[in-house]
């Protein structure tokens, strides 16, 4: 067998088809005219380096869109106005680019873009998958531009604008703003406040003095009214809510230091602290931004369904044909779907006849057959025939809509643990408080000279900064650091859990085995065949087959002339050989008297009504597996396999990779029971799954990892994503977690060791204001610096 | 030193040019995205497309 993988999409090569193009000189072949094009397209821009730089083939795509109408809907003015913004004659999109796998993906985008005619401007961003593009109206049209994209060999969707402005972007871009105006009044005021140091041990003019004051306060005033305003926000919001949080005492001290200096500067008083108050905001600001940025790595989830849904739709009336979006369509209408178009809404079959796969509801991989009269559910894939269905309900009320309702729910209920640390925090902040008014009360006794000075002082020193520092830090670098390693983290509360967790339950099918289906035996019942022969004829017959079994028969070689070969959907294929029929499929499709399969899934091959041979097809695993739940094992972690599958199936993998624990034919709500009763009995649950089939089992766990790739990413809900191939991220996942809940308990010993003994010192007014604030800055950098060093975890 | 009372002023002004200029940038989307100009620096674009088309 010579060089059978597909030089663009990887998929394997149908021996009878000779297709090849010139890359660097170099004949490669490719898998069909699709490829071909694009490979050429490709070569022809000048951006071959696309197939150096890309980390992994794009699985199965790379054919160009056969239909150019689907394309040119997006061309009238109603698609215009519906997709993207239009002024002065320049619009913009933003598309959700499916199919893309890497970063030479985005640049291979972004490039072919600018090259574009009328094309002004395209950004991609590779984590979002999101393409922003700005174009002018005049010279091209939206769909032109996703034609050229899905010459590429992507899958582009539009999405509408509502849907593309985030409101995370809007928060990020404020948070932008605040922090660079406290960073930057910061520097100007630590500068000033030099001066005015140098001034106290060296001498000063008083005019000189006063002048750098002021401009003290020019530069202070915007970072305390600007940059500091949401901690001055989230404290009043604490106190109408009767649970004050960790602002209160920061308001409280930025807020009396600011009107202190102000009121000392126009008294002409000894001291100000205008350094102090920036410094103060700075670092808390610097703080919160990368709490933010560890937060907003997680996937816009809104967006994420309606990528499932078409956004187009072929609308039949009275025999004839109109596309319309989506959003326009209405219960009652027709529709017709092609083969491998997904079911638009809920409704029910008229027309045709033909197999769907709802492995998006159900999580069973196996198509179902359908015929008129069949109820069709929004968001399961059409495979193989031409159906007309009448549309019942559309967009929430589907069944697929109430799904992600559900997991929803489920997502922002908040874990009691989250509910307790808050309590906590408002027990430590009303401590704070009432020990700065002890000491205030004290000194305004015993020296009210001193007693503004000295309450200050201990409001900065107490300051719960390395203490609010602490955990975000930590949680940023984790963050980082899973990000690195392939685990993408949208949930900051799954690192704790991990590292909490005893119990870890993995999903079967698609998560510890590949959902890509093998031949593991081959069983011959009639000896006058040999077993390759069997293989190289069930490979020819099945190469006609869309049924996901199929797959696991790979056509490689010279394969036998076959005439007459027919699909039976939901039967199996059949052909005939030299005169003789061939059939593969079920049994009682290929002979009625043969034995039963004793697994789950067996393909006969007969000949004439007779079986010949008996292929016992199996879920490939995933690499790492068994050495993933040995690691799990060592950090003492219970690990259990459920699934929907067959008893002896899910034994026989549980078998393979050393999971104890098996519980096998369970629907999702069962799934969900077996984690609630080991919640119940006080542990924590892992559940790792495969995206959006186990979306309500996934977010009823404590913490949830998903294995996703593609598209399939932005449709996930878990805590954790998992790009790749390997199993083995799982167990360095919770290394780290644990490493990171370690550091995060370090900084919190240190802050509050720190302050223990900074209180005394500054309540007894030993502790300037400033030295006060650099004890405060110090102790935060040590808690970032040691935050830091979680970059380094998991490295093996 | 009492050219510090010109020079400090000036200095304001010129951060408060450079807090617009951010303002700006930061309103235009021009720091929306703050993963992908790390990348975009190790892909070279200078590949020359073939000098004869062929078809």
């Amino acid at each position: 067998m010579t060089d059978s993988a597909c030089f663009h999409c990887a998929l394997p090569i149908d021996p009878r088809d000779n297709f090849q193009v010139e890359i660097d000189g170099e004949l490669k072949p490719v898998c069909c005219p699709g490829c071909k094009a694009v490979a050429e397209l490709i070569r022809d821009t000048g951006m071959a380096s696309y197939y150096e730089q890309r980390e992994a083939p794009q699985p199965g795509i790379g054919r160009p869109a056969d239909d150019d109408a689907q394309w040119q809907v997006y061309d009238n003015d109603d698609m215009l106005a519906a997709f993207a913004e239009v002024r002065d004659g320049e619009a913009e999109a933003t598309v959700y680019v499916g199919g893309m796998y890497c970063a030479a993906c985005s640049w291979l985008i972004e490039t072919s873009m600018a090259r574009m005619p009328g094309v002004t401007n395209a950004d991609i961003n590779p984590v979002t998958h999101r393409l922003r593009v700005t174009w002018s109206t005049a010279k091209t049209g939206l769909g032109g531009i996703l034609a050229a994209l899905a010459d590429l060999g992507y899958d582009p969707q539009p999405l509408a604008p509502e849907s593309a402005a985030r409101p995370e972007l809007l928060e990020q871009r404020a948070a932008l703003k605040r922090l660079l105006v406290a960073s930057l009044g910061m520097m100007q005021v630590m500068m000033f406040a030099i001066g005015l140091y140098a001034g106290d041990f060296q001498g000063m003019e008083p005019s000189m003095q006063l002048f750098l004051r002021w401009v003290s306060f020019a530069v202070t005033t915007p970072v305390v009214f600007y940059a500091a305003r949401p901690f001055f926000t989230s404290a009043w919001r604490g106190i109408v809510a009767r649970s004050p949080g960790m602002d209160l005492p920061v308001s409280i001290a930025v807020g009396s230091a600011y009107a202190g200096s102000v009121w000392a500067t126009l008294t002409e008083a000894e001291a100000v602290w205008y350094d102090s108050v920036v410094m103060f905001v700075f670092f808390l600001t610097l703080g919160r931004f990368l709490e933010m940025r560890a937060r907003h790595r997680s996937i816009d989830r809104s967006v994420a369904l309606s990528n499932v849904l078409p956004n187009t739709v072929t609308v039949v009336t009275d025999e004839q044909r109109k596309t319309i979006p989506s959003s326009q369509l209405r219960a009652g209408d027709v529709v017709l779907v092609k083969p491998g178009d997904s079911i638009p809404a809920d409704g029910q079959l008229l027309e045709g006849k033909t197999s769907v796969d709802e492995a998006l509801l159900t999580g069973e991989a196996t198509p179902r057959p359908r015929g008129p009269g069949d109820s069709l559910v929004a968001g399961s894939i059409n495979l193989d025939g031409v159906i007309h269905m009448r549309v019942e309900t559309t967009g929430g009320d589907t069944t697929l809509g109430t799904i992600s309702r559900l997991s929803e729910r489920a997502r922002y209920a908040r874990p009691a643990y989250v509910q307790l640390a808050d309590r906590i925090a408002s027990y430590i902040v009303i401590a704070i408080l009432v020990v700065a008014a002890v000491v205030g009360t004290y000194w305004a006794i015993a020296a009210p000279e001193r007693a503004f000075v000295i309450t200050l002082s201990v409001l900065v020193v107490t300051c719960p900064c390395a203490l609010a520092l602490a955990t975000p830090a930590a949680f940023a670098a984790a963050g980082t650091r899973l990000a690195q390693l392939r685990l993408l983290v949208t949930d900051g509360n799954a690192i704790e859990i991990l590292a909490r967790a005893r119990r870890i339950l993995f999903d079967k099918t698609g998560t510890v085995t590949k959902g890509r289906p093998v031949i593991e035996r081959v069983e011959i019942l009639d000896e006058s065949y040999d077993e390759p022969t069997c293989r190289s004829i069930a490979a020819a017959l099945e190469s006609v087959s869309t049924h996901p079994i199929a797959r696991a028969f790979q056509a490689g070689g010279e394969g036998p002339d076959i005439s007459d070969q027919r699909v039976d959907i939901g039967q199996g294929v059949s052909g005939s050989i030299d005169g003789k029929e061939w059939r593969i499929g079920k049994v009682e499709y290929v002979a009625a008297e043969a034995a039963p399969a004793d697994t789950a899934a067996s393909v006969y091959l007969g000949v004439d009504g007779q079986a010949v041979a008996r292929f016992d097809i199996a879920d490939e695993l995933r690499e790492r597996g068994a050495e993933t739940i040995a690691r799990l094992g060592e950090l003492g972690l219970e690990a259990a396999l459920i699934s929907g599958d067959r008893e002896r199936t899910v034994r026989d993998v549980a078998a393979r990779l050393g999971i104890r624990e098996v519980h096998a034919d369970r629907t999702p709500e069962q799934k969900l029971d077996i984690i609630r009763s080991i919640q119940q009995s006080g542990e924590s649950v892992v559940m790792v799954g495969d995206g959006i089939n186990d979306a309500p089992v996934l977010a009823g766990a404590d913490a949830s990892i998903a294995l996703a790739h593609g598209a399939e990413l932005a449709q996930t809900n878990a805590d954790i994503i998992l790009v790749g191939e390997s199993l083995q991220p799982v167990s360095t996942a919770i290394e780290i977690s644990r490493g990171t809940l370690r550091v995060v308990h370090q900084n919190l010993t240190w802050a509050i060791v720190y302050n223990a003994l900074a209180l005394p010192l500054a309540a007894f007014g030993y502790v300037p204001p400033w030295a006060a604030a650099i004890g405060m800055s110090a102790s935060s950098l040590i808690v970032v610096l040691n935050a830091l060093r979680i970059n380094r975890f998991g490295a093996s | 030193m009492n050219v510090l009372y010109v020079l400090i002023p000036l200095a304001l002004l010129l951060l408060a040019g450079a807090v617009w200029a951010f303002f700006w940038a930061v309103g235009s989307g021009q720091f929306d995205d703050l993963d992908t100009p790390a990348m975009r620096v190790i892909m070279d674009d200078d590949t020359k497309p073939p000098e004869t088309k062929n078809e």
